[in-house]
């Protein structure tokens, strides 16, 4: 499941800092979203151990 | 509830409330007359088909990050959803979330107007399928 930051002050029903989930924004163009600027991906993967 | 007089409707493209900036929002809720005539009718007969739903918005533009210009621009050529409401508060019967899912965005206007006039953008977005609630 990927998770994104949100960064914008008027993203519906968030904060800015707020952690949203795809599943979450079932139904918006989150490709649109990261490009105005609303959200960020972040970075899931854990670092691998040797 | 009475009549009332738009002030605080609400307005959220794509997850993003861009309440602030509309001057004038148009929601047309339709579906389809299929014309389901045949012998022996008096008259033309109908039966409900898809829905041809639209919602035309009027903004204010603001080329500032995440607001008006930032958040239309990469939504032009496709689909999302839009919310409307009558006024800001919360979903009840007298206060209806319309939720227009997989609507078109066609295209903008990110700079439209005279000299003297408040730059602003209009948009229309076609199809989708609504959904109302009242909780």
């Amino acid at each position: 499941m990927a998770t994104y930051k949100v960064l914008s002050d008027n993203f519906a029903g968030k904060n800015a800092g707020d952690t949203v989930t795809d599943e979450d924004l079932e139904g918006a163009n989150i490709e649109a979203l990261i490009e105005g600027g609303h959200l960020s991906t972040t970075n899931n993967n854990k670092k691998e151990t040797e | 509830m009475a009549i009332f007089v738009l002030k605080n409707a609400s307005v959220t493209i794509n997850s993003v409330d861009l309440s602030a900036y509309v001057t004038s929002v148009t929601l047309d809720y339709k579906i389809d007359a299929v014309e389901s005539t045949a012998m022996g009718s008096g008259g033309h007969v109908y039966t409900g088909g898809l829905q041809a739903n639209s919602v035309t918005v009027n903004l204010n533009q603001d080329f500032a990050a995440t607001k008006t210009e930032a958040t239309i621009f990469p939504l032009v050529g496709t689909s999302t959803t839009v919310v409307v409401k009558a006024d800001s508060g919360a979903v009840s019967t007298t206060n209806p979330s319309y939720t227009i899912s997989n609507s078109y965005l066609e295209g903008s206007q990110p700079v439209a107007g005279s000299v003297g006039d408040l730059a602003a953008m209009a948009l229309t977005f076609n199809g989708g399928t609504l959904v109302k609630a009242t909780t």
